[in-house]
């Protein structure tokens, strides 16, 4: 009985990966490139929060622009509160669909760099030696 | 004696380690310029995958010593699910600790990427692996299946790792694998990452040498059930069979045995 739960599992997790990972989500190049075929279909699209674009909007949530790769953007309306680490110059990956000119989004997933830099490495110790 | 001494010492060397971790990481090394204090995580989760890589690679090469004629031994065996059993807790607190990484950083406890349905499935796989080892079986029948069962659930450990490289995820790119290269992590915060993957490998080293031990003792017990049923059996029939001697040739001393028999 536990062999047959086990398998169970597992066909349920191949088969969500097979249908989600493979492709997890669009550039915003190639979101642009297929707009037409994308139609208002629900996708995971990833970018760079464009510097200076972010505005709080009506619905709690954000607007702002999202750079691609060659520098195209596409305006994102999101309705969802963004999570903690949501900022600019940071890629994110956004769920939802084009609506018009804009991506209307209601999830947005933070994707942070495998970089570790300290918080303020040039601080000036204090006499006791701990950083301010 | 030595073997339990060595136990010991290995324990208390990893607990002091993890304490170590612990104070590093939490009171010594600097917050993350991006992620802030999220990055202590950064001490815990990738070392506790690495011990899960680690422990599935020794039940790997424990199933091919035992799989291969010249090397068999059911002392391999019990190497190969101890083993197994510390890299399914490993996976477990993999899962639990990127989800609690996770839930602040991305925004999300889950997401259906590669790197995390892989490790799902790892997870998975290796559960199988043990649930397989539950089927009453001779030991040596039980060994050779699991065995065979450990190396193909083994395909998956690359799998996870590539992962990042192969498909688009959600999930960062290797922070280990490419030290030195792209990545970057600030002095500190890398000896303290050092220290994270020296403790928890200890750790597991403790875990499967002692879980190793019960699967002796276990083993031991066994036989000695096994000792003590068979004697018991023989005893019976040795009885039996002089029963049955005194009813096929019976002496003039045993006429009352015999009425009972007839009657």
């Amino acid at each position: 009985m536990p062999i047959l739960v086990i398998a169970a599992a597992l066909g349920f997790l191949i088969a969500k990966g097979l249908g989600n990972s493979l492709v997890y989500f669009r550039t915003v190049d190639e979101a642009l490139a297929l707009k037409a075929k994308l139609g208002t279909t629900t996708f995971r699209l990833e970018g760079v929060v464009k510097p200076h674009t972010v505005t709080t909007n009506s619905s709690g949530g954000v607007d702002f622009q999202l750079v691609g790769q060659d520098g195209r953007t596409i305006s994102i309306v999101d309705t969802a509160n963004p999570p903690e680490l949501f900022q600019p110059n940071l890629p994110v990956v956004l769920v939802g669909h084009f609506q018009g000119n804009h991506f209307l989004s209601d999830q947005i997933m933070v994707k942070h760099s495998a970089n570790y830099i300290a918080a303020h490495p040039n601080r000036v110790a204090t006499v006791n030696g701990k950083k301010l | 004696m030595t073997s339990t001494l060595l136990r010991k010492a290995v324990g208390v060397t990893s607990l002091l380690l993890v304490a170590a971790t612990v104070v590093m990481g939490l009171f010594v090394t600097p917050p993350d310029v991006v992620q802030g204090n999220l990055a202590r995580l950064l001490y815990v989760h990738p070392p506790v995958a690495w011990v899960a890589y680690l422990a599935y690679g020794v039940t790997s090469i424990a199933s091919g010593l035992y799989l291969w004629r010249p090397t068999r031994s059911l002392k391999w065996d019990r190497i190969a699910v101890a083993s197994a059993e510390v890299g399914v807790v490993f996976t477990g607190l993999t899962l639990v600790t990127g989800s609690i990484w996770g839930r602040p950083a991305w925004g999300v406890w889950w997401t259906w990427d590669a790197r995390l349905t892989t490790t799902a499935i790892l997870f998975v796989l290796y559960l199988g692996y043990l649930a397989l080892r539950r089927i009453p079986l001779s030991p040596e029948v039980r060994a050779k299946r699991s065995a065979v069962a450990a190396l193909i659930a083994f395909i998956d450990v690359p799998i996870v790792h590539e992962s990042v490289v192969w498909w688009r995820t959600l999930h960062q790119g290797a922070t280990v694998a490419t030290l030195g290269a792209n990545t970057k992590v600030h002095g500190i915060m890398a000896w303290t990452l050092l220290l994270g993957f020296i403790a928890f490998t200890m750790v597991y080293i403790w875990m499967a040498m002692v879980r190793y031990r019960v699967e002796t003792m276990s083993a031991e017990l066994e036989a000695t059930q096994f000792e003590a049923w068979e004697a018991e059996r023989l005893a019976e029939s040795t009885t039996g069979d002089e029963a049955i001697g005194r009813l096929l040739d019976p002496s003039p001393g045993v006429q009352s045995d015999q009425g009972v028999a007839r009657r």
